[in-house]
């Protein structure tokens, strides 16, 4: 349950003494409540999260040391229950498990796609730190706060009763001071307790926990003891010593994407991705898809992954995060740097957790210091609407046509749309899927009045088996997603559309569109250049255009036969056909990574502003909303902040290798 | 569809060289599906289980064991004629197996120490994964292999997909799975880090370090790894050992290994 803090005055007059005797109490009256109880256990020499059924089961009288990999529980020389500080587990884990069921398809007789309904039983967690609740509130960020909403978490974190803990020690990994989310606890629970000699002060902070407090054996604490629990908690503040400078490391971490000491590090890290399962707010995951031996039911669970995996931001042209200083650099400079733009604050909270079981005791704040000497989280909220998403809702659209363009890619016309497919916008895409085939993001190549067009290279499973569908096959669908051409920002421009290969899928809707709409624009054209003529997609529709007087049209291709009658090279090279003032030129650019930064480096230098200048991104993606992780661009996630992006948006990343 | 105009069951066969057969046996111990796959797939050839013996072409051929004898040269060189789809299994096949630790010592030695008339023996001096001697279309780590894995293989070759077979840290597993890190809390070697997932952290959920039977995964930090290992205060022979286990032979574990001294007969 999210709460808000209550002011400190009125605070003290609500604070109740519960005797270390009668802390059963509160785990019976939690589980009187209906809810399952999970909070600190000694289990594998750790003390983790888990179950418990009484206050037998909390770790009284342990305290646990810890330094970078390493964590060791020690007997503490009181009975003190809460007297350690935090261990392996995290609460994402019940709010946000490591394996979830999102989906389950079928094509026996009928073809459709299901998602469960979330499923969240009431449950308490005792002894969650003020750096855990900071972590709770930046998962809500995350899932809750942006375009698209994650209702399975939605319904986990309203279901959670929070029983908060005030640290009374620290651990030598612990450095919640410096990223400002304690070790006060401020707000956020439903009651607090601060652990002092023979009991805790306790204090509601919501008519749940206000209930559960009214049937506890209480009584009012006297003043001592309330000092002592402002002492305790003031005296952690000591032990951690100085904070790190933190002011300004976001930016501090953007001027330094060269550093050296990247490679150094990335020689030490293992990528084994512990650092990411072990911290408290790290989102990313994966699906995996399983099926019956025939294909025909399967189901797709999302898991937690790490953007340390070799395979994360793989496509099918290759890696945009090939070398571990890549991947280092994307996991620290997100964390630190990056989720500021994407979530208004810091992704990190300070719990240490990635320091203590990192196995080669890797110290993000040692490599923080080197690489940009070291701000207290600032919440910049984002002014959007939410939309509930699921990455497991699907309609079900039927396929009207299938057009083989070239040898490996094929036009599938689909229908029965959703009639919000039909109010997409060129540049948008789609996530389909079939079932037992991992979903892909494939670009909308035309829009028709009853349906839309996908262009799909065969490249993988899905692709392979989505260009093999026959008519009146059924697919599932998500969308349309991602940003669109801005076509009105062009009128009274020359708008200048240049492709590279299969790159013409995501611009053929907004050739349509300028076309039909070509007396608004100061000149239209196009400018394409593939591999082979073999290579050209759309090859009616390159006919049909550059027989119309609407769009001039200019192709290239790379080489050719003898019975090739038109020119050969790279596309880069039709802009000497360029006589227009470029500075009223608007262009729409999408091909190869490498084409598309010649292509803008060509029209640069002609006079093209670089805010008039759109590129289409290609990443990895599994969810297409921003949830999963896997196509981030440093601040961007290319899925809903792209794919198509201004130039000037993008900045040196356009160019940079490894991001 | 690519299940569409499937017309006959794949015929499979069953191979093996230098193994435990362990791993073959991965495929009868799959008790709830083997009806399924019986009925899906011609297994023709498959010694351990029937001795109808059945000549190729074949579909798919499942190779176990390691390239060990000089005979194995030819033998896997005219099963690959006869395969569409050559997959290994196991860490023999795959990279070596526990007999490749003869490939860092004297091979004349091991034999004569082990056996009463050498003479009689022909073997390799050194034991070597089936893709040193052919090309191999796909891969089943483990030793054994993890029955979870071949049925997912033998589902996405029914379905035409690619099976989603995931290259991440053991480690990846232990943390789903809520196991405490054994390296980090109880200070015990375990090769998880470096090691590819796929038997859903089966040592670590017993309480034990991983022995790396899988073999490294593709950005294994092997180098990082042992000078870890080494750091804490193991000696040489032990991070040796530990790589040298089922899959020492495979790079970059092998260069580890080599890097470490040569094995103590």
């Amino acid at each position: 349950m999210i709460t808000t803090p209550a002011p400190s005055h009125a605070a003290a007059a609500r604070q109740w003494f519960l005797a270390r005797a009668d802390l059963d109490a509160l785990i019976a009256g939690l589980r009187d409540s209906g809810r399952r109880v999970i909070g600190p256990t000694i289990r594998e020499d750790a003390i983790v999260y888990d179950e418990i059924q009484s206050a037998a089961d909390l770790p009284a009288g342990w305290h646990d040391e810890q330094s970078a990999g390493r964590y060791r529980l020690e007997r503490r020389t009181d009975e003190q229950v809460f007297g350690y500080t935090v261990g392996p587990t995290s609460w994402k884990r019940f709010t946000f498990p490591p394996n979830l069921p999102i989906a389950s398809a079928h094509r026996t007789g009928s073809f459709g796609f299901e998602q469960p309904t979330p499923d969240a039983p009431p449950v308490a967690f005792v002894g969650v730190r003020a750096c855990e609740i900071a972590a709770l509130e930046i998962q809500d960020r995350v899932f809750l706060g942006g375009q698209f909403t994650d209702e399975d978490f939605r319904a986990r974190r309203a279901s959670a009763f929070i029983v908060a803990v005030q640290c009374t020690t620290s651990s030598g990994t612990c450095f919640c001071t410096s990223m400002g989310t304690g070790p006060e606890v401020h707000g956020g629970y439903d009651i607090l307790m601060t652990e002092i000699d023979g009991g805790f002060v306790v204090h509601a902070g919501s008519p749940e926990g206000a209930a559960i407090v009214a049937k506890l054996p209480t009584r009012r604490p006297s003043h001592a003891e309330a000092g002592a629990a402002v002492d305790r908690v003031e005296s952690v503040r000591t032990q951690m010593g100085e904070p790190l400078p933190m002011a300004g490391i976001d930016e501090r971490l953007k001027l330094q994407l060269d550093h050296p000491r990247w490679a150094v590090v990335a020689d030490r890290c293992v990528e084994c991705g512990n650092c990411t399962m072990a911290c408290p707010t790290c989102f990313c995951t994966s699906v995996v898809e399983k099926s019956d031996m025939e294909g025909k039911r399967s189901t797709t669970d999302r898991q937690w992954d790490s953007c340390f995996d070799v395979a994360f931001a793989k496509v099918a042209g290759g890696d945009f995060r090939s070398r571990p200083r890549d991947r280092y650099r994307q996991w620290l400079t997100h964390k630190f740097s990056t989720w500021f733009d994407q979530f208004g604050s810091s992704g990190c909270v300070g719990c240490g957790r990635c320091i203590t079981w990192c196995p080669v005791a890797i110290d993000v704040r040692e490599e923080l210091g080197v690489i940009a000497p070291p701000i207290a989280p600032v919440i910049r909220p984002v002014a959007v609407e939410p939309v509930a998403a699921s990455p497991g809702s699907y309609s079900i659209a039927r396929v009207a046509a299938v057009r083989p363009e070239t040898e490996d890619t094929s036009t599938l016309t689909l229908t029965d749309v959703d009639p919000a497919f039909l109010a997409g916008r060129p540049g948008q895409f789609v996530m389909i899927a079939l079932p037992a085939f991992p979903a892909v993001p494939i670009s909308i190549s035309r829009f028709r009045a009853n349906g839309i067009d996908l262009t799909i290279r065969a490249v993988g499973p899905t692709s392979t088996a989505l260009t093999n569908l026959h008519p009146g096959a059924k697919v599932g669908l998500r969308g349309p997603l991602g940003t669109f051409w801005p076509v009105e920002e062009a009128y009274g421009r020359h708008a200048v559309v240049v492709a590279g290969g299969v790159g013409l899928s995501p611009l053929h809707g907004l050739v349509d569109a300028l076309v039909a709409n070509h007396d608004r624009f100061e000149s239209v054209s196009l400018f394409y250049g593939s591999r082979t003529p073999e290579d050209q997609l759309f090859r009616d529709d390159l006919d049909t255009w550059s027989a119309s007087k609407a769009i001039d049209v200019a192709i290239t291709v790379d080489r050719a036969g003898p019975e090739w009658k038109g020119r050969v090279g790279v596309v880069t090279g039709l802009f000497d056909m360029i006589s227009w003032d470029c500075t009223k030129v608007t262009a729409f650019v999408v091909g190869p990574e490498r084409m598309m930064q010649a292509s803008v480096q060509g029209l640069i230098s002609k006079g093209v502003p670089a805010d008039r200048i759109c590129v289409s991104m290609e990443r990895h993606m599994e969810c297409g909303i921003g949830l999963c992780g896997h196509c981030q661009m440093a601040g961007r996630f290319v899925c809903k902040d792209g794919p198509v992006f201004r130039l000037n948006e993008l900045g040196d990343l356009f160019n940079r290798e490894g991001i | 569809m690519a299940t569409s105009g499937r017309t006959a069951r794949p015929r499979v066969a069953v191979a093996k060289f230098a193994s435990c057969d362990g791993c073959q046996l991965t495929l009868l111990d799959l008790e709830d599906e083997l009806l399924e796959i019986v009925s899906r797939f011609d297994i023709v050839e498959f010694p351990e289980a029937t001795s109808r013996r059945s000549p190729g072409p074949y579909d798919i051929v499942f190779v176990e064991g390691s390239v060990s004898a000089p005979e194995h040269i030819d033998q896997i060189k005219e099963l690959r004629k006869q395969a569409r789809i050559l997959i290994t299994i196991g860490a023999c096949a795959t990279a070596g197996g526990i007999q490749a630790l003869r490939n860092w010592a004297d091979h004349d030695a091991y034999r004569a120490a082990v056996y009463a008339h050498p003479e009689w023996i022909e073997s390799l001096a050194k034991a070597t994964p089936i893709a040193e001697h052919v090309k191999v279309d796909g891969e089943l780590r483990g030793c054994p292999i993890d029955p979870g894995q071949l049925t997912e293989l033998l589902t996405a070759v029914l379905v035409g997909r690619r099976p989603q077979i995931r290259d991440e840290a053991v480690c990846r597993e232990c943390k789903r799975k809520g196991i405490v890190c054994l390296v980090v809390a109880r200070g015990e070697a375990c090769m998880g880090p470096v090691t590819t997932s796929g038997c859903n952290a089966l040592c670590p959920s017993y309480d034990r370090g991983c022995y790396g039977c899988f073999g490294p995964r593709a950005n294994a930090n092997a180098k990082s790894w042992s000078t870890g290992l080494l750091r804490s205060g193991r000696p040489p022979e032990e991070v040796r050992r530990l790589f040298a286990g089922f899959t020492g032979y495979a790079e970059p574990f092998r260069s580890v290994i080599t890097e470490l001294g040569e094995t103590k007969g």
